[in-house]
């Protein structure tokens, strides 16, 4: 069984969002429900003033702090690495919201950022929060696939509904082996740099080790322990540089 | 019978206000979350999760957890004077729990499902499901002994002793959900559980106090020469010494905020340029001068004065520690820009309003029909 | 193995996966794709019959750049679109507008059919009251009012304008409707209002007005003036790949970004010079100064000193340097006779062979080899132009500059990319000139890793010509009249659009009121400078829209045409300049149109149909759209694509044709043609004058023989009839215009340089203490994501703009203003005010406001209407570069306050 594994090249992201917006379309995501987020950070001062960004999907921690918080088992982990969950069993406490020391998750029932609210534009059938014209035809409420039924917290899944298809003892999911596009997460699948990596951790022949190894790849917030399985890696770009300048200088800046 | 002299009026009063009260706020939140559902929140994945209904939960648990340690003060500590209040603190230590309960029911997505999805998929790890079967014990422990004692059956000091372990194990597990938080730094540490244990004592302690005063309309010449001992003399120094405990707690807290330069405890510089956080400590230590002055601390109004501004200071403080604990946006980026900002909309103020209506009316109830003014000694 | 549970029976796979393999493999062979199907099935399939996924082939429409698309469908449901593979410019990939795409398709508040106004009152605030009509009605009330007004003689007030064109089945069909109607405004297109200054840039130097071709693949150096080219310049998407590329690759592509502001594309560079907007000129021309005197420039290409001296000197002549440094040498001489002597008689030899010893060379004789006028512009602009000159105009250090030249020089290959960014300018024509004067002095014309010119694809020729349908009245005298722009006239004689003047001029009456208007894939009634003047000018004319939503110009239609959204439609891209060999691209229904709507070539066609006279004829011959894509593509019958395209067929299977590699490369100063297996064939001088540097030199000029009035032009006999060859071909001869008098009336150039790149300081208008910078968003460059909620959510990510785009300001700027963050702000021009929230950021220049462009609408639908903030264009004077016709966007000038 693989360890899906993912691999963001900082020295190539462009900061354009089609990781997003692919990743909202693939994935049914509400407005500003990005999964996949890219978050830009202004440092410095004028004309020395620094802009830096980063893609951050789920980190689909191999000591996922979400899913030992939750009360029901409703996040789980699967036997391949990937961080789900069950529709059916979450209760809504958003504990594995607190839990995230990564931002990635998203309570369905809020306030809509954009009015007028598409859940009401185009209203889901029974419990599930919206209907939008372009559904895609997977749902499967256990992973955390497809439209989101109300009352629950969403994710990053690695769009599963996709990599679970992929053929066994698939090592480098890429769009490279056209037999394997279909099964290639919309995010890594899009990126125009080709900023994205996706394949097995576990095997210490797979691109991804490559270039873990090669780039010196480091990972979010070590501290917390939770082993994200999204590396990041860098160069000398202006794109680079994976320290995350946190609250403290938010807050000067303000 | 007891030669009642309680201030029926005021006790009646409080009925209707409370009663009326919880009716306001329930219609309104209710029309509201059926409209609307959760969206009549504030609350945002991009900015605080849990709320203002975060903040009453552990507000009326910590209460909770408080009366049954003054509730347990004789049976625990063989402080025979608070027999007398063993009852009353009992039936308000239910009913702050059952108003918790229900306010953190309305909080979740699927409260109903919690009932079977928890014990049919138990989680070990989850300091949130420890913390549930702890404090369904209490409820159930807590509403056995009552029913023992409404029924003038005052044994069972074993049943007291558990359900004050049970008790403290709650409400620091409660503590432990927020201070097992690593990635949330403001929250995190061992000591949460002791910090949570010495607000439930300080919020138990002004709640026995206020209804105490209230049910005996201030005067203690109106209440029983038991009451008025223990009215008079343990329980406001127990109040003045779990103030100072906490008062201590906060200074240092606030202290170790403002000095480390960790990431995540900036919420406490911009905690303490608030008025709220001046409130919050003129009350505290307010309440806190007249507890440690023995004339002051025996007069009904000054008891009341005391236990009012520190259940509202502490309120405050439980505001803070949850909200601010998820000020600091964790990987927001632009779409944040310095702290997150939170106020809690209507229906989480409603449903606020609500369980407090539901504590007051509760115990205002129970005054009435369930004799809590009934004690050991007065077989 | 069924990816998406469907079972398909063998049968049906087999049929599949034999197509596939029948035309080359489009990327879905192997069982584990049995779920999906090609183009043949999907149109086999009909919707909502089966619950198969089928791909369809299609071009995103939200730019220009041409991304092939693969369009997902299922249960007749459109539900993913990605990037198609093996296409020249998507790879599979897309930029993040275009997954936003079905959106577009199934926008709820889309014209459901055809439309009339009821209601006659037009303004913002006025509701149209539509009433739907039947499609004949529609074309019957277009016609009829447009055969009345050409029976009074008066077609030329009919105007035809479109923006974004896509290609011979929609642009295509234009020109001949107005040269068969009658009138000489149909077509205007939107490029007065896109970015003609760098087009006529490169006409007035390289003979060639369209945009350049750029070999990213294998640059090792990119200097960007003002492109947006991690948000906005085209193709977005095949250029961030190229960005992957670049970065990535050994040895890394350096890169310089000349920006007004902390933009993504700044960010990410290596450097970022931060210029005082409307001053690019300036800082090319002392890149170009410093290059010169250091002896930087490439010589293969440029030429060289002819006695291998440098004689650029600061401040001098190239004689007075030459002079001088031949007088230093005499008193060497003097000093050392015999060493001088060996000296002056082996210069000359070098590289030239003994013939050139003959002939004594002046000195400072400069041997100019593919460009004309470098010592001239040298004498007149460059020589004065340093570094400090620069730095004191454009707020850039001189050090910096220095240092960019010195990259830039040293760097092969090199090249210069640049668009709006210093077009946009009063000055915008020579910005660009002395912009893109830098490609020549690196020799990155038609080099590997340079700029090229692209070329067009062999499409098939239409059944009919319209030529032979213009009758009497469309070819008499009275129909040569001025366009409503009056561009070509005297105002505007080199511009060749000038869209954003219509209203201006309809109001005035001059040259005369337009009577009625279409309008296809344009909205200047929101988009153009001083928007505001276009609310007043559209109340009095007939208006027909043909955009499927309701925006700004659709709330003045008297007609609503709705077309197909592009989804929908079986449609030709003709490509843009990317790559530089020719690609043409095909749009393939995806599904059945989901309302009352018509391809656009269609509405067109029926419209031509019931004209009065000959046209009619023309359009039933051509029938339908259908017939025109066919037609087209008959032309690669007999030049099959790269990729096996040679059919209709075979090309909606692929969606693209295109025919690698590009044809022509320079190499060391040596122009060759693609023979078949390498760039062998050599060209001669009139080789590359004929195909490749279309000016009167044909070398790149830098002084302009356009710019100076030089034309060619046909040579008349005194009768006054054109003279003509042996061969009947008409005899051409070198004329003059009064182009150098009209550009020294216009900007104050002496007449004398007219033709050289040069800075002229820019006109900004507004009358403010702040330069108003109103960029495009990567998430909405062409304004086409405006009514998409998820698009408005992730707007503007560099500083948070997620409900609303932010007004940046430089912190500093802010504070002495009383501004704070979030502050809901006014900005002011002498046009009026509109209001914003402030972000402050670092990013922006203290003397810099930036508002991104096209946003606060007030129609396109409920999500993009009244959101804010005010639009930019509501401010921004309508003030034109007088040579490229070019609107000066960024040339705008505000003051602020807290509201």
């Amino acid at each position: 069984m693989a360890k899906w594994g993912m691999v963001i090249d900082l020295e190539k992201c462009t900061g354009c969002q089609a990781c997003t917006t692919a990743c909202q379309m693939e994935n049914n995501r509400l407005p500003g429900e990005s999964w996949q987020d890219v978050l830009f950070y202004t440092e410095g001062k004028y004309p020395n003033a620094q802009m830096k960004w980063i893609p951050r999907p789920c980190m689909q921690c191999e000591n996922p702090s979400c899913v030992t918080v939750c009360p029901t088992k409703a996040t789980y982990k699967t036997e391949d690495g990937v961080v789900l969950v069950d529709w059916n069993k979450c209760i809504g406490c958003k504990y594995c919201m607190i839990a995230c020391p990564y931002g990635v998750r998203f309570y369905t029932d809020e306030k809509p950022l954009i009015e007028p609210n598409v859940k009401d534009v185009f209203k889901g059938d029974g419990d599930l929060t919206w209907n939008p014209p372009y559904k895609g035809p997977q749902q499967d409420n256990t992973k955390g696939i497809g439209i989101q039924p109300s009352g629950v917290v969403s994710k990053c899944n690695f769009c599963y509904h996709k990599i679970s298809k992929a053929p066994k003892g698939t090592v480098n999911l890429s769009n490279d082996d056209p037999a394997l596009r279909e099964f290639v997460p919309a995010c890594v699948r899009t990126c125009a740099p080709t900023a994205r990596y996706f394949g097995d951790l576990d095997n210490p022949n797979s691109e991804v080790n490559r270039i873990i190894a090669a780039k010196k790849g480091t990972r979010l917030l070590e501290h917390t322990g939770n082993k994200p399985q999204v590396y990041y890696v860098t160069g000398a770009g202006a794109a680079g540089g994976t320290v995350i300048p946190g609250g403290r200088s938010s807050k000067d800046k303000a | 019978m007891t030669t009642q002299t309680q201030a029926l009026g005021l006790v009646n009063t409080i009925m209707m206000a409370s009663g009326a009260a919880l009716l306001v706020s329930l219609a309104f939140a209710f029309t509201n979350l059926i409209s609307s559902g959760h969206a009549s929140f504030n609350t945002d994945s991009a900015g605080v999760t849990w709320g203002l209904l975060i903040v009453t939960y552990v507000f009326l648990s910590m209460a909770s957890t408080g009366l049954a340690m003054v509730a347990a003060m004789a049976a625990m500590f063989g402080a025979r004077q608070y027999a007398p209040l063993i009852k009353r603190c009992t039936w308000l230590s239910i009913v702050t729990l059952v108003a918790a309960f229900a306010t953190l029911a309305l909080e979740m997505g699927h409260p109903f499902r919690m009932l079977w999805a928890v014990p049919l998929n138990f989680q070990p790890a989850s300091a949130m499901v420890w913390m549930g079967i702890f404090y369904s014990i209490c409820l159930v422990l807590l509403a056995f002994k009552f029913t023992k004692m409404h029924g003038g059956n005052w044994s069972g000091e074993g049943l007291t002793k558990a359900g004050f372990v049970v008790e403290v194990l709650a409400l620091g597990t409660l503590g432990s959900a927020f201070g097992l938080m690593a990635m949330r730094p403001a929250w995190f540490g061992a000591e949460v559980p002791l910090l949570f244990l010495a607000c439930g004592a300080v919020i138990g302690v002004a709640f026995a106090v206020l209804i105490n005063q209230l049910t005996y309309g201030m005067d203690d010449k109106a209440m029983p020469e038991k009451v008025r001992s223990v009215m008079t003399g343990s329980l406001p120094k127990l109040f003045a010494a779990t103030l100072g405990i906490y008062l201590v707690s906060l200074l240092f807290r606030t202290v170790n905020g403002l000095w480390t330069n960790a990431e995540g405890f900036e919420v406490v510089g911009a905690m303490v340029t608030s008025p709220w956080f001046m409130i919050e400590v003129i009350a505290l230590v307010g309440a806190f001068v007249i507890m440690i002055n023995p004339a002051m601390r025996a007069v009904g109004t000054m008891q009341v004065v005391a236990a009012v501004a520190t259940i509202v200071a502490m309120f405050i403080g439980r505001y803070e520690f949850v909200i601010g604990g998820q000020l600091v946006p964790l990987f927001k980026g632009a779409w944040v820009q310095g702290l997150i900002s939170y106020t809690p909309s209507a229906t989480e103020w409603m449903i606020t309003l609500m369980a407090f209506s539901l504590v007051f009316a509760g115990w205002a109830l129970g005054e009435k029909m369930l004799n809590l003014a009934a004690a050991p000694d007065d077989k | 193995m069924n990816i998406l549970k469907l079972e398909v029976s063998r049968r049906r796979f087999l049929q599949a996966t034999g197509t596939v393999g029948a035309v080359g493999a489009v990327g879905l062979a192997g069982t584990k794709l049995a779920g999906f199907s090609t183009l043949s099935e999907a149109q086999a399939a009909a919707p909502g019959a089966s619950a198969e996924t089928v791909i369809t082939k299609n071009v995103c429409a939200q730019c220009p750049a041409r991304c092939g698309i693969d369009v997902y469908t299922t249960n007749g449901k459109v539900h993913a679109i990605y990037g198609s593979y093996d296409h020249p410019i998507s790879n599979g990939k897309l930029c993040p507008k275009g997954h936003l795409g079905t959106y577009l398709l199934y926008d709820p508040d889309r014209f459901k059919g055809p439309m009339k106004r009821t209601n006659p009152k037009k303004g913002r605030n006025e509701d149209p009251k539509f009433v739907p009509i039947s499609w004949d009605e529609a074309f019957k009330t277009v016609a009829d009012r447009l055969n009345v007004l050409r029976d009074k003689g008066e077609s030329h007030r009919f105007a035809f304008l479109f923006g974004r064109g896509w290609g011979p089945t929609d642009v295509g069909l234009y020109g001949p409707f107005g040269a068969m109607y009658g009138t000489p405004n149909a077509p205007i297109g939107h490029s007065s209002m896109c970015a003609d200054a760098s087009k006529l840039a490169r006409e007035a130097q390289e003979g060639f007005y369209d945009y350049h071709s750029y070999d990213y693949k294998n640059t090792n150096y990119l200097l960007n003036f003002g492109a947006s080219y991690l948000e906005a310049f085209r193709p977005y998407n095949y250029l961030m790949q190229m960005w992957g590329h670049m970065r990535t690759k050994s040895p890394q592509t350096r890169v310089t970004t000349v920006e007004v502001r902390l933009s993504t594309t700044a960010a990410a560079s290596d450097r970022a010079l931060f210029v005082k907007p409307g001053t690019d000129a300036a800082l090319a021309l002392a890149i170009a100064h410093v290059m010169l005197t250091e002896g930087l420039w490439n010589k293969n290409f440029v030429g060289d000193f002819a006695d291998g001296a440098n004689h650029f000197k600061v401040g001098m002549t190239v004689a007075a340097a030459a002079a001088e440094a031949a007088k230093a040498a005499k008193a060497a001489a003097a000093a050392a006779p015999a060493v001088a002597a060996t000296a002056a008689a082996a210069a000359p030899v070098k590289g030239k062979g003994a013939k050139t010893v003959v002939l004594p060379t002046p000195p400072g004789a400069f041997n100019e080899k593919w460009t004309l006028g470098l010592v001239e512009w040298w004498d007149t602009v460059v020589k004065s132009a340093t570094p400090k000159w620069a730095a004191d105009i454009t707020g850039v250090a001189a050090k910096d500059i220095v240092t960019v030249a010195r990259e830039f020089g040293t760097t092969r290959p090199a090249m210069v990319i640049q668009e709006r960014g210093p077009g946009s300018h009063s000055n915008g024509t020579y910005n660009c000139m002395a912009v893109n004067a830098l490609n020549a002095l690196v020799g990155a014309n038609f080099a590997e890793g340079g700029v090229m010119h692209h070329s067009g694809a062999p499409y098939g020729k239409l059944p009919v010509d319209y030529n032979e349908f213009k009758d009497d009245y469309a070819k008499s005298d009275d129909r040569k009249k001025p366009r409503i722009d009056l561009v070509k006239g005297p105002d505007l004689p080199l511009a060749k659009n000038g869209m954003q003047d219509i209203a201006k001029n309809h109001l005035a009456g001059k040259p005369y009121k337009l009577d009625t208007m279409l309008f296809n894939m344009t909205n200047p009634i929101f988009t153009a400078p001083d928007c505001k003047v276009w609310e007043e000018a559209l109340k009095d004319i007939f208006i027909i829209g043909t955009s499927p939503y309701p925006d700004e110009t659709n709330m003045y239609a008297d007609l609503v045409l709705p077309e197909h959204t592009y989804l929908e439609r079986l449609q030709v891209c003709a490509d843009q300049p990317i790559h530089g060999y020719p690609q043409a691209h095909l749009r393939t229904p995806a599904i059945k149109p989901l309302y009352d709507t018509r391809d656009f070539a269609d509405i067109i066609i029926e419209i031509g149909k019931r004209m009065k006279g000959p046209m009619a004829e023309y359009y039933k011959a051509l029938g339908n759209h259908e017939n025109l894509v066919r037609a087209l593509a008959k032309g690669f019958e007999a030049k099959p694509g790269s990729n096996g395209v040679n059919s209709f067929e075979s090309w909606k299977q692929k969606g693209v044709w295109f025919k690698t590699p590009y044809a022509f490369r320079q190499i060391r100063g040596e122009f060759f043609e693609w023979d078949g297996k390498a760039y062998a064939k050599p060209m001669t001088e009139a080789d590359v004058k004929y195909k490749l540097f279309k000016t009167i030199s044909g070398k790149f000029e830098f002084n302009s023989n356009l710019l100076r009035g030089n034309v060619m032009g046909k040579k008349k006999a005194p009768d006054g009839s054109y003279m003509k060859t042996a061969d009947g071909k008409d005899v051409m001869e070198l004329q003059k215009k009064d182009t150098d008098a009209f550009i020294n009336k216009k900007l104050g150039v002496t007449l004398e340089q007219t033709g050289f790149p040069q800075y002229i300081p820019a006109k900004y208008t507004g009358g403010g203490d702040l330069h108003f910078i109103t960029p495009k968003t990567a998430m909405n460059a062409e304004g086409r994501s405006a009514n998409i909620p998820h698009a408005i959510a992730l707007q503007q990510p560099s500083v948070g703009g997620r409900t609303t785009v932010y007004l940046e300001i430089n912190p500093q700027t802010a504070k002495a203003k009383g501004i704070r963050n979030n502050d809901k702000v006014r900005i002011k021009s002498a046009l009026g005010t509109i209001e914003a929230y402030a972000r402050l950021t670092e990013g922006a220049r203290p003397d810099t406001l930036v508002l991104p462009f096209a946003h606060g609408h007030w129609a396109q639908g409920r999500w993009a209407k009244g959101r804010g903030p005010g639009h930019s264009g509501e401010i921004t004077a309508n003030q034109s570069d007088p040579l490229s016709g070019l609107a000066s966007y960024y040339t705008g000038m505000v003051s602020i306050e807290k509201a």
